[in-house]
């Protein structure tokens, strides 16, 4: 041991010589140790170099004595959460066990405490909005949450920027109007649920994981998007339309908010999954399908969500037809704009001569995005009544040519 | 009758608005956003703010709706080298159910699982709030800083894992959640009316406070398991805190009119918590809980308090340094008396 190293017996001249640099009254290092402080911890007071005061009140009375009344805070004890799947490591769901996986139908708790944990009288509100499970919940967040962070991605670094040739001209002009559309609709979605989020208590915290996921899957579509409207001799085109998603920044409730969304969403996965036809090279196919493998989860969520939503609230069915249209109107207009649906026919079309053939394609695409969203309420058990007759159009069937 | 949806005509006016073809390289970290930073795409002082959801460098549309009030300057939400640190972010993205070596936990002695479940019950709380904040504020970015806000949008995400590996934690060794929080300073941070008064309370004070403790969890820590959760974390932390002093730099540089305004909700956050919104670590259940973890037993209990003013000490330390960096030096002569007292 190094000579002057404090451990047990007396004080040395060294403490004493440091207590005294500090002007720290001369006797406080001895009624430290009358009182029960280890010479070790009064070293580290002096290491910590505290003020006069600070020291004095520190070490001038008797040893603190921990309440630990905290210990017996009457929460379950003793979970031991198992991993269900080792592949998938110690997941959210794994730890909804016992009371910590008792979701309730109605929150009550008004402050930021987190579920499971004993309330501290005296708390103030956080002002969130949402309590009501039935508003935001579906079992699956959990899951849905752990595969997204399971499947991450890079833009940067997962996309094949180095493989990109160049296109004729107004193809790769075509590719950038896309790009410019949908990296400011994913940006536009993922601002306006970011808002949402202070809203919702913490009584469905996995949910606010899960759209916390969501939410950075968005900013990186909006990332990759744009990064492919610049990285090939093209550039930015005009900006999206804006009335789409307008309507989703004016709903009062997260209700209304989740149904007009579920609309593009719906609309959005069906157009990524297929996106491939018009996808110019490996890199947009690769990207395609990426954003079509995020956009999965969060219509999943959105089909389970408006199930169990209209299950426990069957009153509010009928109000939901009318978040659908203002969608639906607000979409079909969307999709006749000139710089939305000019680029699609010359992708699918393969050039400016082939028009014809690129309008009926983009015609099947439509249609196909409607029957997929039809079919997606379907799945939540929900009729449409009143489809907008923008989008019944792409159900008709075409007249047939006369033989 | 036709049942084909009507096809007008091509209109394709858009082919005409590129001006400047861009083809941006991939640098060694591949295709970044400093590298799409380019030409009319670039980040620039002087355009006027788009209120509507336009991005930056799109044309914009004539009948475009206004989206809500936007900030019209850059300085009012920007910060050097966001865009690195969002890069930054998604390549270390990280898994809490699987990069955690959940299987080096060990049996603990009750008192010493009952600190740990405390602490992470302190901060499944504190976590939980740090992502709701940023995500008000993403409405009020306009889409010429779009890096801003995609920064802010990867720290949504941060702060999700943070919540869950700390509910995690108190949930997979035999304990369970314990006592909430005392809640002090955490309203200051979604209570903010600004985006620096946010960033400053938020990414400067509270989580330069928790990285501070992360930084200490090699002696906070009981097994290998939460040393790592530390270690991960800190990572997280440590963008969030150089966003927040390279927007406060901004910020005192190019408005340091404002310098007086910034030292007001300092002086009210320090005055209302001894913790900031870090979450109060004063607070007995938490302070107990530390102690006894940074000594090792509840009968070695004043070791760990002698730990704990180190740690206090530092966090302070720690942050007079980050305002010092971010040109807010003379903080340290009206530090608030529950923080002053750690500065010496």
């Amino acid at each position: 041991m190094a000579e002057g190293e404090p451990t047990e017996g007396p004080i040395t001249a060294e403490m004493r010589a440091a207590a005294q640099a500090l002007g720290w009254e001369e006797d406080l290092l001895d009624r430290a140790i009358d009182w029960g402080y280890s010479p070790r911890t009064v070293v580290s007071a002096l290491g910590t170099k505290l003020a006069p005061a600070q020291a004095k009140s520190f070490l001038d009375r008797e040893p603190l004595k921990p309440d630990l009344t905290w210990m017996d805070a009457p929460t379950e004890w003793g979970v031991r959460a198992e991993q269900a799947d080792a592949d998938m490591g110690l997941t959210v769901g794994d730890i909804m066990v016992g009371s910590y996986g008792e979701i309730p139908d109605l929150w009550t708790d008004r402050t930021e405490i987190a579920r499971g944990s004993n309330p501290q009288v005296g708390q103030e509100d956080m002002g969130y909005t949402i309590f009501e499970k039935a508003v935001v919940w579906t079992d699956s967040v959990a899951d849905l949450y752990e595969r997204a962070i399971r499947d991450r991605w890079a833009p940067a670094t997962d996309l094949g920027w180095r493989s990109l040739e160049a296109l004729p001209d107004e193809v790769e002009k075509a590719i950038c109007q896309v790009m410019t559309e949908h990296s400011e609709r994913a940006y536009a979605e993922a601002a306006v649920l970011g808002r949402w989020l202070p809203e919702i208590s913490y009584g469905f915290v996995e949910m606010k994981l899960f759209m916390s996921s969501v939410i950075y899957d968005l900013a990186r579509h909006a990332e990759a998007f744009r990064k492919r409207a610049l990285s090939n001799g093209g550039g930015l085109g005009l900006q999206a339309p804006t009335d789409l998603i307008r309507g989703a920044t004016e709903a009062r409730t997260y209700p209304e908010l989740m149904a007009y969304l579920f609309v593009q969403d719906s609309a959005f996965l069906t157009f990524f999954r297929h996106a491939g036809d018009l996808a110019q090279n490996q890199l947009e196919r690769d990207l395609y399908a990426l954003v079509a493998s995020d956009r999965e989860r969060l219509m999943e969520y959105q089909v389970e969500r408006f199930e169990a939503f209209l299950l426990a609230m069957p009153d509010r069915r009928e109000e939901q037809q009318r978040y659908l249209a203002k969608a639906e109107v607000r979409l079909a207009r969307e999709w006749n704009d000139p710089a939305v649906r000019e680029p699609l026919i010359l992708l699918l079309g393969g050039s400016r001569e082939n028009v014809a053939a690129g309008e009926a394609a983009l015609t099947a695409l439509r249609r196909r995005q409607v029957e997929e969203y039809l079919g997606h309420l379907d799945q939540a058990g929900f009729i449409r009544s009143r489809l907008h007759s923008g989008l019944a159009v792409y159900l008709e069937e075409p007249e047939t040519a006369p033989a | 009758m036709s049942a084909e949806p009507t096809t007008p005509e091509l209109d394709l006016s858009w082919l005409d608005l590129y001006d400047d073809p861009t083809s941006a390289e991939p640098t060694k970290k591949g295709l970044t956003l400093d590298a799409i930073d380019i030409g009319d795409y670039a980040s620039q002082e002087d355009l006027p703010r788009d209120m509507t959801p336009r991005l930056r460098g799109a044309s914009a549309r004539e009948n475009a709706h206004r989206q809500g009030l936007t900030y019209q300057t850059k300085h009012d939400v920007w910060a050097d080298q966001c865009r690195s640190l969002y890069e930054e972010a998604v390549q270390r993205q990280w898994s809490s159910a699987r990069d955690i070596p959940w299987d080096t936990l060990k049996e603990l002695p009750d008192e010493k699982e009952r600190a740990i479940c405390q602490v992470a019950t302190m901060l499944a709380e504190v976590e939980f709030i740090a992502g709701d904040v940023p995500g008000q504020w993403l409405p009020h970015i306009s889409g010429d800083e779009f890096e801003v806000g995609l920064f802010l949008m990867s720290q949504i995400m941060d702060e999700a894992r943070h919540t869950d590996v700390f509910r995690k934690r108190a949930l997979a060794n035999g304990g369970g959640l314990l006592q909430q929080g005392a809640g002090l300073g955490l309203r200051n941070l979604i209570e903010a009316q600004d985006f620096t008064e946010m960033s400053v309370l938020m990414h400067v004070q509270a989580e330069g406070f928790v990285q501070s403790m992360f930084r200490m969890g090699e002696l906070i820590g009981p097994t290998q398991a939460d040393k790592r959760i530390f270690r991960m974390a800190a990572q997280d932390e440590s963008r969030h805190l150089a966003f927040g002093v390279m927007h406060l730099k901004h910020v005192l540089a190019e408005t340091p009119e404002r310098r007086e305004e910034i030292h007001h909700y300092l002086d009210k956050a320090e005055d209302r918590s001894a913790g900031g919104g870090s979450g109060d670590v004063t607070f007995p259940p938490v302070f107990e809980s530390l102690c006894i973890l940074l000594g090792g037993g509840k009968d070695r209990f004043d070791e760990g308090v002698a730990k704990f003013l180190l740690l206090r000490r530092r966090q302070v330390k720690e942050y007079l340094h980050r305002l010092d960096v971010a040109g807010l030096g003379d903080r340290r002569e009206r530090l608030g008396s529950a923080l002053a007292q750690y500065a010496n």
